[in-house]
């Protein structure tokens, strides 16, 4: 890497992680020269497939995972360094939280193991406990009676008993029901406006798409596509859907149209520039057609993941196919 | 630096916890209490006046400063060497779950995620490993040398200093433990690793006997190469022994090649555990 700029929460240069058998030599790349960079303050989700690549990423941030090639760096220090690691939270996806543990001794001792002194410590745990909603009588409860639910928001209060600068989340809402789900997302909001980046790894596209700011989708270990997610879903046309449309000029409407669907009575069309969408409304009222809706096209998320990973998987296909030719 | 104390502090007090949680300190307490009851069951004193003192043990009562005197050092070290066999076995078998629980998917990346290097973390656990065992040796030590300096005045420092001896050997096997552990993952690896160097050790130091045995120069290297290389768990029994019976003990080799095993076992696991991806 050039040069250090700690503008960056996240930089990562060419980062690659294989996995060599030590008894056939057969090799496997996780991560193929993923460069990265997330800006500080941002909240950043990463999207990918199973076994795409993702949770090895985020092991090579915190070190838990040594890279065979390439450069990680945090806040600008190398992420080997522990140093580095003080200044990020960590949830792990499959954490195994040991259960002897009540949810304010879990607190504490990855409290003191970032360095904590005891009064700090005793300070911060009931903040926190309540911060993340979890009911006090469950404090000094051992945390093999939690519910996955409640594991989740103990385990996202450790990430920040520290007060971390970078959040890193590995499916924090996993397990949560729909009303926990709002409140962790307000938490994070909240540390969001406080500064705090949020580097986010979620299989729910929706939730990625409602707190992400930036988005990067890994697939197969390669850097498949990021960028803004505003930018991402942004339109380049216009949705019109009319109810009960004649034949006849639906025929017409879908040979103007970029794409039309018929669903259940309505017709859904849509238009590349405004002209041609205000031309159809004209048509549509003109004809008795009743207007039910006229929107800025836009992508969703997942739509954008789905093209993402399957112009992969045909890129893919067809260099194969070019070989075996 | 006041940030590393904090982190060393709470990683031993977390194995203390999960030696707890797993009753892994109860059981050795409750093993050690009921020795000392047993002890102060089996030993009656009569009269406790120095060289008029007679002791009753099992029922057969012996008078004499001289004779209570031997009575003694050769029940403590009869003590020390169940406590060093039987104890040793029982601490290997605990402690290899306390380490191999340490590399469980899930608990690893969280503590790796800490500000704490990789060497602190696992010397941290094995410290607080030591610590667990030697408590209740200590316990146990000094509870029936109490025991036995209260009722016949005998106070030899030989069987206190022989619990630091079995906490040597506890830490060296520890250390190959910890290895076997960082390697594989496994406790029943490492503990079946752990039981056949204890094994071994007895018959390796027959070495004289059995190089008379060999027919070639190479099997009988390769014997020897075993002998110094390996802990000599055996031979301290024996000083341990001789230590509290007051006899002179004849080379420190076997402590001081022990010691080195274990220096190299750590090293090798610290240096693995280091490179290691989780």
């Amino acid at each position: 890497m050039a040069a250090i700029d700690s503008s960056f929460a996240i930089q990562t240069s060419g980062l690659t992680k294989v996995f060599t058998s030590p008894f056939n030599g057969r090799s496997f790349t996780a991560v193929d020269h993923v460069s990265l960079q997330v800006l500080r303050g941002t909240t950043y989700g990463l999207l990918g497939p199973n076994g795409a690549g993702k949770t090895t990423f985020i092991k090579m941030l915190l070190s838990a995972a040594q890279p065979t090639a390439g450069e990680a760096r945090i806040f600008g220090l190398d992420a080997a360094n522990p140093e580095a690691r003080r200044s990020i939270g960590y949830l792990p996806e499959n954490h195994r939280f040991p259960t002897y543990m009540t949810g304010w001794s879990m607190l504490d001792f990855y409290g003191a193991l970032s360095g904590m002194d005891s009064p700090l410590r005793a300070r911060r745990i009931p903040e926190l406990l309540e911060l993340v909603g979890l009911d006090k009588p469950a404090w000094h409860l051992r945390l093999g009676k939690y519910s996955k639910g409640m594991l989740q928001r103990v385990g996202l209060a450790q990430a920040l008993m520290h007060s971390p600068r970078l959040l890193v989340l590995d499916e924090p809402s996993d397990g949560v029901d729909p009303v926990g789900r709002k409140h962790i997302r307000d938490v994070l909001r909240t540390l969001e406006q406080q500064g705090v980046t949020i580097f986010l790894n979620s299989h729910l596209l929706a939730e990625v798409e409602l707190f992400c700011a930036e988005v990067a989708i890994i697939r197969r270990g390669k850097l498949a596509l990021s960028g803004r997610v505003s930018d991402l879903t942004a339109g380049t046309g216009y949705r019109v859907e009319g109810m009960h449309v004649p034949e006849r000029l639906a025929d017409d409407l879908r040979s103007r149209a970029r794409s039309a669907s018929a669903n259940n009575g309505s017709l859904e069309l849509v238009f590349t520039s405004r002209e041609e969408a205000n031309c159809a409304v004209d048509l549509l009222r003109a004809n008795g057609c009743e207007i039910e809706s006229v929107l800025r096209s836009r992508n969703t998320l997942e739509e954008i993941f789905m093209k993402a990973v399957q112009e992969g998987a045909v890129a893919e296909t067809s260099v194969q196919e070019k070989a075996t030719v | 630096m006041r940030s590393h104390w904090i982190a060393t502090g709470a990683l031993v007090r977390d194995t203390f916890r999960e030696a707890f949680a797993r009753r892994i300190f109860w059981g050795f307490f409750g093993c050690a209490t009921a020795l000392l009851v047993f002890l102060l069951f089996i030993m009656r004193i009569d009269v406790v006046e120095g060289a008029n003192a007679t002791v009753s043990l099992f029922g057969q009562t012996r008078g004499g400063s001289a004779d209570v005197n031997e009575i003694v050092t050769r029940a403590q070290a009869v003590i020390a060497m169940v406590l060093y066999f039987a104890g040793m076995a029982l601490s290997v078998f605990a402690s290899a779950g306390l380490v191999a629980a340490v590399f469980e998917p899930g608990r690893i990346e969280l503590l790796l995620s800490k500000p704490v290097s990789r060497t602190h973390l696992l010397l941290g656990r094995y410290i607080g490993n030591v610590l667990v065992v030697a408590a209740n040796v200590v316990y146990l030590v000094l509870g029936s040398w109490t025991i036995f300096g209260v009722k016949t005045g005998v106070w030899g420092w030989g069987f206190p200093l022989s619990s630091l001896c079995t906490i040597f050997t506890f830490s060296v096997l520890l250390a190959f433990i910890v290895l076997i552990g960082v390697l594989w993952d496994s406790s029943a690896v490492a503990i079946m690793a752990t039981f056949a160097i204890m094994i071994v050790t007895p018959i390796l130091q027959q070495r004289h006997t059995i190089e008379r045995l060999l027919s070639s120069e190479w099997s009988r290297d390769v014997l020897r190469f075993f002998y110094y290389v390996l802990p000599k768990t055996s031979e301290i029994s024996q000083i341990i022994w001789r230590m509290i019976i007051h006899q002179p003990i004849e080379s420190w080799m076997p402590v001081w090649s022990t010691a080195i095993f274990g220096v190299v076992a750590l090293g090798l696991g610290l240096w693995r555990f280091q490179r290691r991806t989780f």
